[in-house]
């Protein structure tokens, strides 16, 4: 019981002894090993070849055994050791040690021209996998719509209240900030040429032209794509996708469409409603800084937009509701091993689906100025 | 292999346990008295709460009512760094950190708890993991590199780090090859033998019971009967009695005659 003893008493190490015959006192653990190797280093550079004395220690553990194996090796002959210390140290010197070997190291230079590599390759290997996957999501997704009982109503109407219902009060609420902050800067600016009424038309044109798509394009990429990842992902890591192909159920089918179908109908529903909610907020603004009564404001918007600007907002949405849906299934079902992985793949989805609403509106917005609408 | 008892002061004591999730009582106050050096298995059907018990004795789960103590002291009380020398887990799935190497998994706790050198602890790692058998150069892997045995085994290094006093190990030997298995069985009792470890396994696997365990700690109803084989497979208890007695256990009793 040397081990109860030492974690009792104090947990010290002393060198004592003259130049030739050492000891050791106290106890030699993980704790105190700094301090003996401290204390014993000047000693036995001196006098490599002497005697050590553990016959006094009160505990040793593994770390320490190791040491005093160590010890033997470079000739320092270990006297007075204790029964129970006996079999440690036969246990620690008797193993087979090798050093731990050293992760190659590169080169700054080499790695900046490998990473740079590696991510050119990845970045041509991710346009491959999401280009085949859009293909065949649209494909599964196709064929659903023309065979009825491949559709799953039950699964699509869930996706749409998680997706959708769950989602108005923060989609509502952004987008009542964002024409309270579209109003405020332009109220400052206009000012300055007396033209702050048309306040107002900025407002309106561009929640329902740009803002309103894609602040909900945005949310629901960042709350609806990332569940698909991680919702898909784990299914992946946990083997219940291959489950699901030896019962002869195409994952495509069962996960993938009714997701992709639930966020095709719920984005431009979001989109009207907050297309709806910053109106609201430009009434707001329009009160507290214009000083334009709610009915006289949607006169004033009801001049400002044409039938055109809802349209051009609410066409967007069901493209990018397609692009979120099928990014966040995608990064699923490339959930590779154990469930580490699912983090990663969230965060790379939602950064994509983002980065793809942005580059699509803005192609929109280039299709939109040349068609003239 | 099977080590003498060594009956010392009970290290860790549990008083009155008693667990409940949701209506159902899964610990209806266990008393459970653990000896410095002994090794002690912890048995049960699915779902009788063998982990949790062991989570209950290692702190991490506080119970309904009753109190564990250790040296006396209630594992509450105790700050970081005591429980961190005293206690070593092995996980089920091994709960290996997934970002770091095998061998700075082994470090890590060296590196926050220690004043050691760098090179030291690597030296210290390096034994550790010869310790449980694995090679040198599966330092440098990261745990989804590893196979199952593997894992289990880097686990058990990582548990060691600290040369704790109570190593607690869930399920050590499950999903392993029955070689393999009998590798941890050995190792448990050599570490036992050697550093005066005491060890409670939770166990489903019959050898590592009846080869390895000086006592075994049987849950059943709620209840929990301690004693050595021998007098457990004497009771009248109806789970225990089939426990024991059913043919995987007559396979393992007459293994480790043989």
């Amino acid at each position: 019981m040397t081990r109860a003893s030492s974690q009792a008493a104090s947990s010290d190490i002393a060198v004592t002894g003259d130049d030739d015959r050492l000891a050791l006192e106290g106890v030699l653990d993980i704790r105190t090993l700094a301090d003996a190797q401290r204390a014993l280093r000047p000693r036995l550079e001196r006098h490599p070849k002497r005697s050590l004395d553990i016959g006094n220690l009160r505990g040793l553990d593994t770390p320490g055994a190791l040491f005093l194996c160590g010890l033997r090796e470079r000739g320092v002959q270990l006297t007075g050791t204790l029964a129970e210390h006996q079999s440690l140290l036969d246990l620690v010197c008797g193993l087979d040690l090798k050093p731990l070997p050293k992760a190659a190291s590169v080169p700054r230079w080499r790695e900046l021209v490998i990473q740079l590599g590696k991510g050119a390759d990845d970045a041509w290997h991710d346009m491959h996998d999401i280009i085949t996957f859009v293909g065949r999501a649209a494909n599964a997704t196709g064929l659903a719509l023309i065979k009825p009982h491949l559709l799953r109503p039950a699964s699509i109407s869930r996706q749409v209240s998680e997706t959708g219902i769950n989602a108005l009060p923060i989609v509502g609420l952004m987008a009542v900030m964002i024409s309270v902050v579209i109003g405020y800067q332009g109220v400052a600016q206009l000012r300055q040429y007396g033209g702050e009424e048309f306040t107002i038309d900025l407002v309106a044109v561009s929640m329902l032209r740009e803002m309103g798509v894609l602040i909900t394009a945005i949310m629901v990429a960042g709350r609806s794509g990332s569940a698909f990842t991680a919702e898909i992902g784990v299914m992946k890591a946990r083997q219940e996708i291959d489950a699901l192909e030896v019962m002869g159920l195409a994952p495509l089918h069962m996960l993938v469409v009714p997701r992709l179908i639930a966020l095709v109908i719920t984005l431009p529903l979001l989109t009207f409603f907050a297309d709806v909610m910053g109106i609201i907020g430009g009434a707001m603004i329009s009160q507290w800084l214009l000083h334009v009564a709610p009915l006289q404001y949607l006169d004033r918007v009801h001049h400002a937009v044409d039938t055109s600007d809802l349209f051009v907002g609410l066409v967007k949405a069901p493209v990018f509701a397609f692009f979120i849906a099928t990014i966040g299934c995608m990064h699923g079902l490339r959930v590779k091993g154990s469930a580490e992985n699912v983090g990663r793949e969230t965060t790379r989805a939602v950064v994509k689906a983002i980065f793809l609403v942005i580059v699509l509106d803005a192609l929109f917005s280039v299709f939109f100025e040349r068609v003239g609408l | 292999m099977r080590a003498k008892a060594t009956r010392g002061k009970p290290i860790l004591s549990a008083r009155g346990i008693v667990n409940r999730f949701g209506a159902q009582q899964v610990h209806d106050h266990i008393d459970l008295d653990i000896a410095d050096g002994e090794i002690i298995g912890i048995a049960g059907g699915s779902g009788s709460g063998k982990s949790v018990l062991l989570r209950t004795l290692a702190g991490l789960h506080r119970p309904n009512s009753g109190a564990v103590t250790i040296d006396g002291k209630p594992v509450d009380s105790l700050d970081a760094a005591q429980k961190a020398s005293l206690f070593g887990v092995l996980f089920q799935q091994g709960a290996l950190f997934s970002s770091l190497s095998v061998a700075n998994n082994i470090m890590l706790p060296m590196r926050e708890h220690t004043k050691l050198p760098a090179d030291v602890q690597e030296h210290v790692a390096a034994m550790k993991l010869a310790l449980v058998g694995m090679p040198a150069d599966s330092g440098i892997k990261l745990p989804s590199e590893l196979s199952g045995g593997m894992v289990k085994r880097a686990a058990l290094a990582r548990a060691l780090a600290l040369d704790p006093r109570i190593l607690f190990l869930d399920e050590p030997t499950s999903d392993l090859d029955s070689l393999t298995a009998s590798g941890i069985d050995s190792l448990i009792v050599q570490l036992n033998a050697s550093l005066g470890l005491t060890v409670i396994i939770v166990s489903h696997d019959l050898t590592t019971l009846f080869s390895v365990c000086h006592r075994v700690a049987v849950l059943a109803d709620r209840k929990i009967t301690v004693d050595t084989l021998p007098a457990l497979r004497r009771s009248e208890q109806p789970w225990i009695h089939e426990f024991l007695h059913g043919p995987r256990a007559e396979a393992a009793l007459a293994a480790r005659k043989m």
